[in-house]
């Protein structure tokens, strides 16, 4: 059990409290508002989620009745500098582009993801059957930050001096409606390798949106990952490199980009829920490793292998890289044979020292 | 009083840390009086968090609650943005 080696200090699951239910009860018959508020906040919330999951389970279980739309119906808000969601509806699918580029931007960005899952794997939306594309803009002041709270997508316009706004790489765009992917698929656990997996996913496949928008093959893409998001005067030229992890940036305020590439730099830690922003580097890499190997256009076939894993019902929500690299032979196999492809994805596990057999 | 913060992941996944010392401050009332009703909201475990929301530690003089995005408490939230301004 390989998340046993992370102390992962204290986290839970997403959608998961740690805090028993019994005591969230108590806390939330508490006189004191300080007490009961918090605690009435995450009953609700949990509670909201639980259906949430059962809506989705039942939907993913029974066939969707008709087809779906083969067209994206995105609504961007904006939380006007603040921290509540959804915010102000500003913008609908049937709205031409307004003033406010960042708007503009999230609805494209939408729309590229929207576009790849449709025409390269068939998915209709980030549930398979049509899901409506929310995202909030203007989250925050100087938030420098992007997040999926489970339902929707959430955008910070960053300091302006470290970090730019965070709708400006597609990538972004994409890594954030991946977690939704994930959540409705494989749903793995945030937390020590499958945490690190799900983080790889999302950018394995924020990546491809934007190759696919560029029109670019594999050894045209750059292969970054938030290129174009850093200050003008940081150090560094994107927040992870999948070619190269541990290059993307070397600043004196941000310090130096930590991922490693292969398992002798495997990260130990109980911070960032056993460090799922580090980890991600080695199966980034060996995405990489497999796109380049293949050669041509990464979404075709090395995207197809990692996402026939990611929806094909056999990864577990705790799956370590072990699991996950083995599966993606055997994914390998099944769609192309035992050729190049399969050869490729050997390949790349070994280079990064993760197992397969 | 000492207050300190520990912002982690984050879709950079770049951790942060600042810290205020209270003494001498004049404004050391507001802190301490901030900082109380944080310590006494908690929780001392993380709670859940979400894809790529920024995970905080508060310690105040050793005892440390945490907090996640992005359900922070307007204490929190207020809390996390001054030391992370101003802190050192």
């Amino acid at each position: 059990m390989v998340r046993g080696m992370t102390t992962n200090g204290g986290f839970q699951p997403v959608f998961c409290t740690i805090v028993p239910p019994h005591i969230l009860d108590r806390l939330s018959q508490h006189e004191d508002p300080t007490l009961h508020e918090p605690a009435r906040r995450t009953l609700e919330h949990d509670g909201a989620l639980r259906t949430q999951r059962r809506v989705t389970a039942a939907r993913t279980a029974a066939a969707p009745a008709g087809t779906p739309s083969d067209q994206p119906d995105r609504t961007i808000f904006d939380a006007g500098h603040q921290e509540t969601l959804p915010g102000r509806k500003v913008h609908t699918e049937k709205d031409k582009p307004g003033k406010d580029a960042t708007v503009n931007r999230a609805h494209a960005g939408l729309g590229a993801t929207f576009e790849l899952y449709l025409k390269a794997y068939g998915r209709h939306s980030i549930d398979g059957a049509g899901l409506p594309l929310n995202a909030t803009v203007h989250y925050g002041e100087n938030y420098d930050n992007a997040f999926w709270n489970g339902e929707q997508m959430v955008f910070g316009d960053g300091d302006g001096t470290t970090f730019l706004d965070f709708t400006i790489p597609v990538d972004v765009i994409g890594h954030e409606l991946t977690h939704g992917v994930t959540q409705y698929t494989a749903n793995l656990d945030y937390q020590g390798q499958s945490g690190a997996l799900n983080e790889s996913v999302s950018d394995v496949f924020g990546s491809l949106i934007k190759q696919y928008a560029l029109g670019q093959s594999a050894d045209q893409a750059d292969w970054l990952i938030g290129a174009g998001l850093l200050g003008p005067h940081i150090h560094g030229e994107a927040l992870r490199s999948m070619k190269a992890p541990g290059t993307a940036y070397d600043d004196p305020n941000l310090g130096k980009d930590p991922q490693p590439a292969t398992m002798d730099g495997y990260v130990r830690t109980s911070q960032d829920n056993g460090g799922v922003h580090l980890n991600s580097g080695i199966p980034n890499h060996a995405f990489y490793l497999v796109a380049t190997a293949i050669g041509g256009q990464a979404w075709e076939k090395a995207g197809q292998i990692w996402y026939d894993v990611l929806t094909g019902g056999e990864l577990a929500s705790d799956a370590d890289f072990a699991d996950f690299a083995r599966l993606t032979a055997a994914a390998a196999k099944s769609r192309y044979g035992d050729g190049e492809e399969a050869k490729a994805v050997l390949g790349a596990w070994s280079q990064v020292k993760v197992p397969t057999s | 009083m000492r207050i300190q913060v520990r912002r982690t992941g984050g879709f950079a996944g770049i951790e942060r840390r600042a810290e205020v010392d209270t003494s001498g401050r004049p404004d050391a009332a507001a802190w301490e009086g901030l900082a109380g009703r944080v310590l006494a909201a908690g929780p001392d475990t993380a709670p859940a968090g979400v894809p790529d929301g920024f995970r905080y530690e508060i310690t105040v003089d050793g005892r440390t609650v945490h907090a996640a995005d992005p359900r922070l408490t307007e204490d929190q939230r207020e809390l996390v943005s001054r030391l992370l301004e101003e802190g050192a």
